[in-house]
């Protein structure tokens, strides 16, 4: 037996009550009550039967420390046989001369067979007390070690060694990936198809398996997470019999809780690490976009000046048109740049809403005269319900999805043809409508077109790159809307969502002060 | 009466130029600055009658300078800012700024501004008017009385002093933060949407479509503007 062993005492009691022979036991029963009864004899006269009474019960509780329960209640019946024969009048006879002493040996017997009992439980609390003593150890150990691990190897490697210096046991350290469990350490895996398969079912199960297979006895141990189950830990317990694989299993499952809680910390520092550098990189993100929108603003203004300063020369037509479409183009640019920035902050998660409640016909109102001069070829009709509620939104994006939505109504309707704003109630949403006539969306992209960079019409020669759409679907996904494209052969319509919540109840004025 | 002077504070040499040429083009004397500091000493040396001012220059915080220098002037100030920066557009509004232009701006929309900034200027050192007329509408302060196409016009207290508080500066932008407090007083706990919802009656009752106001206009995010 290796020193460092699970040298417990239930495996002491059980490899004596097991492996020594009878005839040795004997000889701790005998022996000292024959010695006990040798050495007192030439005294017989000079001691009272009461105090060599006495020195039995010291025998007995000797041979129960040192030889069990069975040798003592021997030694216990043989003591009190001893002393009635050799000591007790008349001597060398089993009879009892003074019916005195018959109590005396009945006392001896009984408080014999107590102090025995008393002597094997107390033995037994100590080495309990021995045993939990060193699991805690043991347990205390591998958290040290476990202290240090930086990454699931070393919590393995660490693990496997402790179990097979403290256990002699072979383990291994299974991790979760989605449904499956792969061994941390590459170059150990369970040798059969059965084992993988109590490994899984542990897992799934949430709960301890056991295995026997020829020489082997596995344990699979769920190593819980907070959320989940992590993994498994798989012990080797060699050929231990069943009835100590019970009383080891809550070490076990210590051992193996101490191991999940390792990998639930490493779980975490990795989340950790994961969320800085995500905010690093948002940082640097947001600020590579507003630089990004400095810098280019500033040329797209100057060109933009300059090529009005230069519309108002006089110049011959042909050079007129030219400068004439360097303004639009221009503004053509800046209107992209603005729309591929509000997509990038959209998509980073980097715009804040900034909730109001509002009417909607205000936010109708500016778009409309916002965009000016792009709706000069279209009348536009807004026809509001008179009782439409105060609605919940972001002012500026809502009225950038309103401003997307009039201008592609523009860019494909017919010259002179009309766009309609439309709002209307149901019980929980409003549902707030751009259509315009003369023009449809094709049937097969109705879902498609508000994915990012889709068009109606890839072919198409109306400029835009397919960013509006996407901006307004993310901008009404945002406030938890919906968005989407309807048509038929003589008008289009693109309808989105906002939730109707609970107004704030406003104080009626009085009329008079 | 000399053209009026225009200071502008602008650090990049592009725009400036643009700007310039600009306003010279349509009579105003220029005076340019690239930095705020030297902007500072122009505005005490040639005592000019607007400031233009761009928020992002390098020297400093335009915010801060506009609140310093309100404790001593009461010329207009225009502001540029970028787009989608409401939250500075607002704070340089409250703090002291007239009106501001998004980049990339038509020099005919800066030149109107100009204008409409230059033309409320004198008004404010002589007496206020009494009586004011848009569209249909006719105000007559000193009577408390508002018709409409001759017609009178029934405003609720609140209706009325909110009417006030945007005729009081024709042409400005009026932050929320701006009319709340000039309606409602220095104690005001109303919300945003107060305003929205009296804004919206005073259309109601004093623009021809509500839908598409011509005089009380939305600058979204922001206020309101009264645009005579």
């Amino acid at each position: 037996m290796k020193p460092a062993q699970p040298s417990t005492t239930k495996r002491i009691a059980h490899a004596l009550n097991k492996s020594q022979t009878k005839s040795a036991r004997m000889t701790w029963i005998l022996a000292p009550c024959g010695l006990v009864t040798l050495l007192v004899w030439p005294l017989r006269d000079v001691l009272d039967p009461a105090n060599i009474a006495m020195l039995y019960l010291l025998t007995v509780a000797f041979v129960a420390l040192r030889a069990g329960k069975q040798a003592a209640i021997i030694s216990a019946l043989l003591s009190t046989g001893l002393l009635d024969f050799f000591f007790i009048h008349p001597r060398l006879s089993f009879s009892v001369g003074d019916a005195q002493y018959g109590v005396t040996l009945a006392v001896m017997l009984v408080v014999a067979l107590i102090v025995a009992n008393l002597t094997i439980s107390l033995q037994r609390q100590t080495a309990a007390a021995i045993e939990r003593e060193r699991q805690s150890q043991a347990l205390y150990q591998l958290a040290s070690r476990l202290a240090g691990t930086t990454s699931l190897e070393q919590v393995s490697a660490a693990t496997r060694d402790f179990l097979y210096q403290s256990q002699s046991c072979r383990s291994m350290l299974l991790m979760r990936h989605n449904d499956t469990l792969q061994p941390v350490e590459t170059e150990h895996s369970l040798d059969s198809e059965l084992q993988s398969a109590a490994a899984t079912t542990a897992m799934q199960m949430a709960q301890t398996r056991h295995m026997r297979e020829s020489e082997c006895h596995w344990l699979f141990l769920p190593l819980f997470g907070s959320t989940y189950v992590r993994g498994v830990l798989a012990i080797d317990l060699g050929a231990m019999p069943p009835s100590d694989v019970d009383a080891q299993q809550a070490l076990y499952e210590a051992i193996a809780s101490l191991v999940a809680i390792s990998v639930e910390r490493l779980h975490f520092v990795e989340v950790a690490q994961r969320t800085q550098l995500q905010m690093t990189d948002e940082r640097l993100r947001s600020s590579i976009l507003s630089a990004l929108s400095h810098d280019i603003r500033t040329p797209l203004t100057v060109l933009y000046g300059m090529s009005e300063a230069l519309a108002q020369q006089s110049l011959p037509q042909d050079m007129r048109d030219t400068v004439e479409a360097m303004r639009e183009q221009t503004l053509r640019l800046n209107s992209m740049v603005s729309n591929l920035l509000d997509m990038a902050k959209l998509r980073t998660g980097d715009l804040r809403l900034n909730m109001e409640w509002q009417p909607l016909e205000e936010v109708v109102g500016a778009s409309i005269k916002l965009l000016g001069t792009a709706l000069a070829q279209h009348p536009v009709h807004a026809a509001l319900p008179a009782d439409l509620p105060l609605l919940r939104f972001d002012a500026i994006l809502i009225e950038r999805v309103l401003c997307n939505l009039l201008e592609n109504a523009a860019k494909y309707a017919p010259s002179g043809s009309a766009i309609r704003i439309e709002a209307n109630t149901d019980n929980s949403l409003a549902h707030i409508s751009v259509c315009n006539e003369g023009s449809h969306f094709p049937s097969d992209k109705l879902d498609k077109m508000f994915e990012l960079f889709e068009r109606g019409d890839a072919e198409s020669n109306i400029p835009g790159i397919g960013l509006g759409l996407a901006i307004c679907r993310s901008i009404v996904e945002a406030h938890g809307g919906t968005i989407r494209a309807s048509s038929n052969d003589d008008s289009a319509c693109v309808t989105f969502t906002l939730p109707l919540g609970e107004p704030p109840v406003i104080e009626v004025e009085s009329e008079h002060e | 009466m000399s053209d009026p002077t225009i200071l502008l504070i602008e650090d990049e040499v592009q725009i400036r130029r643009l700007v310039c040429k600009a306003l010279e083009t349509d009579g105003y004397r220029v005076v340019e600055s690239g930095t705020l500091g030297k902007g500072l000493l122009q505005l005490h040396g040639a005592a000019p009658q607007l400031l233009i001012l761009d928020l992002g220059l390098p020297d400093g915080d335009g915010i801060a300078f506009i609140r310093e220098l309100r404790s001593q002037f009461t010329l207009p100030v225009l502001v540029l800012s970028a787009r989608s920066a409401e939250g500075e557009k607002i704070r340089a509004l409250d703090a002291g700024a007239d009106d501001y232009l998004t980049k990339p701006f038509a020099t005919g929309e800066l030149l109107a501004r100009v204008r409409a900034q230059l033309r409320r200027n004198p008004a404010e050192s002589a007496t206020p008017p009494t009586h004011f007329r848009f569209g249909e509408v006719e105000v007559d302060l000193a009577q408390r009385r508002v018709t409409r196409g001759g017609a009178a016009v029934h405003l609720t207290p609140i209706e009325y002093r909110l009417l006030l508080a945007m005729l009081a500066d024709p042409g400005k932008v009026l932050t929320y933060r701006h009319l709340l407090r000039a309606v409602w007083g220095n104690a005001h706990s109303e919300s945003n949407h107060y305003l929205r919802i009296y804004v919206s009656h005073l259309r109601q009752k004093l623009e021809a479509d509500p839908t598409q106001p011509e005089y009380f206009l939305t600058e979204t995010g922001i206020g309101y503007r009264f645009q005579i």
